[in-house]
């Protein structure tokens, strides 16, 4: 793909639908009188194909954005359209569904069922889905993120960014319409996280995945297509095409 | 899902070793029981035994097969309370995993049948384990049986093949059933759980929680208000009923009732680790309650137990000494009224045998007979060394086909229809008294021909003026000491009440060192368990200036403190228990009485603060090993 072909994802293209969209989605934590309320009134989509981040200070809600956007946290109001489907009054059985197929996650900590294989970490979402999975499909998840040969290691033997990749083929291998990632270069040495973010990236410009993601680094939030800042529950700011530089600059703003 | 419980029953082992051998104890119990019961049950009473001897044997049969029921049912219950309370715990501390399973695509129903996978593989191992010790336990069951005089000499208990199949089908049921309520709460585990730090936020009464604490509070209640209105028999039954089914309603509402309850060994938290510890217990309440219930468990049934037979035995001694007007009673082996009376000094000599005969009862409009204990009494001298006072009817009448009823449903002029050396007779009721402890149910007239089953008693007044201690000296003077034993009546109920009370420690110790072995294992599983996941704890704690000695005197203070409230809290429900007692021999002895064990309730408490201690201190010490700056970071 072309940067010209990406630019015009990016920017969203009219007549494709956004793999991800929230309308007027307010979330509030607590009982009435001391309610926080988490996101206030966001409208945004996530377009297909697109990497999106998410960034702002502790506390500015980009978390609760990520789980409400991903149905793992009911929105108090508003909407949240996943690949089409309305999930905000989803029954716990149809998330169920969501979490087996159009949704995949990726988090700052692992994340991995230690008493599994990488291989067998890999399978259970197939096998949680009552499928049986074929050796190719789950040697080719671990492939793809370049640990054909850790197949058989339990995530104690394996390096913090190796057990990252092996969460990132768990998350890809029932093809998700749309990746959640939450920090997921937060427990990463710089070597490891620049390469996880490569991988990201190619999985983005390579097979048109989207990926949404929440990070406080400016370098990660830099690889991604777009930059959505949240400060208090609303969306402030963005940049498209960002570099690093760009980016700190702006948080570096926000806090003066 | 199997292959998934597989793999986490073999990474976390270690977790559930508790519950294993909780399984494989309960197993071999249940197959033990199960076929020395069926052994006994159907062996048949040897052959060229005298009628006295083939009583006895069958009232100790009847006592094994009592003691073996009971067994059987602690055995089970002890077991599911266990195995229940360990996946309780494995659950809150999983939290965060089976969390991760929701994240990536595991319904409600697949983390349920997670659970069960585990429970399943746990029965099976258990009870696998259980049917190989279920050998030499029974051997020692069966030992012990005999050294209780329970069952004869030389009996052996046969081996069953289709046994293993009830042991398995039992390990399997005890570990689903134990499983169950765990179950329901994984299931509820949120997906967004997993991304928690502390995942065990849930709360501690959940609605199912308070409902079995409520239902178990309300027919423990139920049957403590019953107790004092039933039988002697059935009140001692019973009452061990009560203190199962409170101590489920207490294990129940423990989590409301250790705060309040560690009020208690907050007198004694002096300096910043007993602070520090005492706010680690209420902070943690899950954990608490978890070390909790096995103590409490234990507490109740041996405070429970004990005092129960204890009070039971003192009334029943109250009762008998009490009742007798006598100042001399006689054993013997021989007849010999006629020579008694003869000696100078005594005024009355009542012959009181114990007899057994057939009571019969018609049952689908067929008569069967259950063999039933009497007395055979003279009237007229029996009125006159016993303090009597019938319901209705008169002693006197007490001859020909006729018979005296202490404490049963039958009336003055009713008819028992009977079997007596092999002939039926049919005997007219002709008084009614209240119902005893000690026994006997019925009075029958001498020369009936009824099978005597123990050594003849005389129960003799002396004349007036008589002294009679020197009366004694005569009668063993007089030879008749030779042919049985001349004693005081306050020594007799002595010797009585201390026989009593020995068949009755027997069968407690029975069926106490099982419950004590099994809560043992517990207690050690629980502290086991919750040390397992506090290192990072540990580690915060010497982070923040703790030596790791005092980490360990922390440890050990909190163990104390849940002794302590476990004894507090088993002795609560225990007291209830014995308390209805106390109302059920007020309403047949007239008196109120009270028996504490207290040298086995310290004898208990000390023990287990010292195994509950000593667990505590090694598992701090395992978990303080490693340098705290390493585990302080990480995730459990």
């Amino acid at each position: 793909m072309s940067t010209r072909e990406r630019f015009q994802q990016t920017m969203g293209d009219v007549r494709t639908a956004p793999a991800v969209e929230l309308r007027g989605v307010s979330h509030l934590y607590g009982r009435r009188e001391t309610a926080v309320r988490a996101l206030d009134n966001v409208d945004v989509q996530f377009a297909t194909g697109s990497w999106t981040a998410v960034m702002g200070p502790s506390g500015s809600g980009k978390s609760t954005l990520l789980h409400c956007a991903a149905g793992l946290e009911r929105v108090t109001e508003g909407q949240v359209i996943i690949a089409g489907q309305d999930i905000s009054a989803a029954s716990d059985a149809e998330l169920t569904e969501l979490r087996r197929g159009p949704v995949g996650f990726v988090f700052q900590s692992f994340n991995l069922i230690a008493s599994l294989t990488a291989a067998q970490n890999v399978a259970m979402p197939l096998r949680l889905a009552g499928r049986r999975p074929g050796r190719q499909e789950v040697h080719g998840a671990l492939a793809a993120v370049g640990l054909a040969d850790r197949a058989r290691h339990r995530p104690r033997e394996l390096s913090g960014g190796q057990q990252q990749r092996v969460a990132v083929a768990r998350a890809m291998v029932t093809r998700p319409a749309v990746l959640f990632a939450d920090e997921p270069t937060g427990a990463l040495d710089t070597r490891a996280a620049r390469s996880l973010l490569d991988l990201l990236r190619s999985m983005v410009d390579h097979n048109g995945q989207t990926i949404v993601m929440v990070t406080h680094d400016p370098a990660a939030a830099a690889t991604a297509d777009r930059v959505l800042f949240l400060r208090d529950g609303r969306l402030v700011d963005r940049l498209e095409r960002p570099s690093a530089r760009a980016v700190a600059d702006l948080l570096a703003s926000w806090d003066a | 899902m199997l292959r998934l419980s597989w793999s986490t029953f073999r990474d976390r082992w270690q977790v559930f070793i508790g519950a294993i051998v909780t399984v494989a104890l309960g197993v071999a119990l249940v197959q033990s029981s199960l076929l020395t019961l069926i052994s006994a049950a159907t062996a048949r009473v040897p052959a060229g035994l005298s009628s006295a001897e083939a009583h006895r044997v069958r009232d100790g049969r009847d006592g094994a097969l009592a003691l073996l029921g009971n067994t059987l049912g602690l055995a089970t219950f002890v077991a599911v309370f266990i195995v229940s309370s360990t996946f309780a715990f494995t659950v809150v501390q999983r939290y965060r995993e089976l969390a991760l399973l929701r994240l990536v695509g595991a319904s409600r129903r697949q983390v349920r049948r997670l659970l069960f996978g585990e429970a399943l593989l746990l029965g099976l191992v258990g009870s696998g384990l259980g049917v190989l010790a279920g050998l030499p336990v029974m051997r020692l069951q069966v030992w012990l049986l005999i050294r209780l005089d329970l069952l004869p000499d030389g009996f052996t208990s046969a081996w069953r093949t289709w046994v293993i199949g009830a042991s398995v089908g039992a390990g399997v049921l005890i570990a689903v059933c134990g499983v169950a309520a765990a179950s329901g709460r994984a299931a509820r585990v949120r997906p967004l759980a997993a991304l928690r730090e502390a995942g065990g936020d849930a709360r501690l009464m959940t609605v199912s929680r308070w409902l079995l604490g409520v239902v178990f509070l309300g027919g423990g209640i139920a049957l403590l208000v019953i107790v004092p209105h039933v039988g002697p028999d059935a009140a001692i039954a019973m009452a061990l009923c009560s203190c199962i089914v409170l101590v489920v309603a207490v294990a129940a509402f423990t989590p409301l009732l250790l705060p309040a309850a560690s009020l208690l060994p907050r007198l004694f938290a002096v300096g910043p680790l007993g602070r520090l510890a005492h706010a680690n217990l209420r902070a943690d309440t899950r954990r608490g309650a978890a070390t909790a219930a096995p103590i409490i468990v234990l507490f109740t049934f041996v405070i429970g137990m004990a005092g129960s037979l204890g009070t039971l035995g003192a009334a029943a001694r109250h009762e008998t000494a009490s009742g007798l007007r006598a100042d001399l009673v006689v054993t013997a082996n021989q007849e010999m009224t006629a020579r008694l009376a003869a000696v100078d000094g005594v005024a009355v000599v009542s012959e009181e045998t114990p007899v057994a005969f057939d009571l019969g009862s018609v049952e689908d409009g067929k008569m069967t007979y259950e063999s039933s204990d009497g007395l055979s009494v003279s009237p007229a001298e029996y009125g006159r060394t016993h303090r009597l006072a019938p319901r209705s009817g008169d002693l006197a009448d007490l001859h020909g086909d006729t018979v005296a009823v202490l404490g049963s449903h039958w009336d003055v002029g009713d008819v028992l229809r009977t079997r007596i050396a092999g002939t039926p007779r049919d005997l007219r009721v002709v008084a009614r008294y209240p119902a005893t402890i000690s026994g006997p149910q019925f009075l029958l007239p001498a020369g009936l021909g009824v099978e005597r089953t123990d050594s003849r008693r005389y129960t003799i007044q002396v004349a007036s003026g008589a002294f009679a201690a020197a009366v004694a000296d005569r009668l063993r003077d007089a030879g008749l000491g030779r042919d049985g034993t001349v004693d005081t009546a306050a020594g007799w109920v002595r010797h009585e009440a201390s026989d009593r009370q020995r068949v009755n420690t027997n069968v407690m110790v029975g069926l106490l060192a099982l419950a004590m072995v099994y809560t043992v294992v517990a207690m050690v599983n629980a502290v086991v368990v919750a040390a397992s996941s506090r290192g990072r704890e540990f580690a915060t704690a010497r982070l923040s200036g703790l030596t790791r000695t005092q980490v360990i005197r922390m440890a050990l203070w909190e163990s104390t403190a849940l002794v302590a409230v476990g004894l507090f809290l088993g002795g609560l429900t225990a007291s209830a228990t014995i308390l209805s007692l106390v109302g059920a021999v007020q309403r047949i002895v007239g008196v109120t009485i009270v028996s504490v064990p207290w040298t086995l309730i310290g004898a208990v408490a000390l023990g287990s603060l010292a195994v509950v201690g000593m667990t505590s201190v090694l598992t701090a010490l395992a978990a303080t090993r490693t340098p705290p700056v390493r585990l302080a970071g990480t995730r459990e």
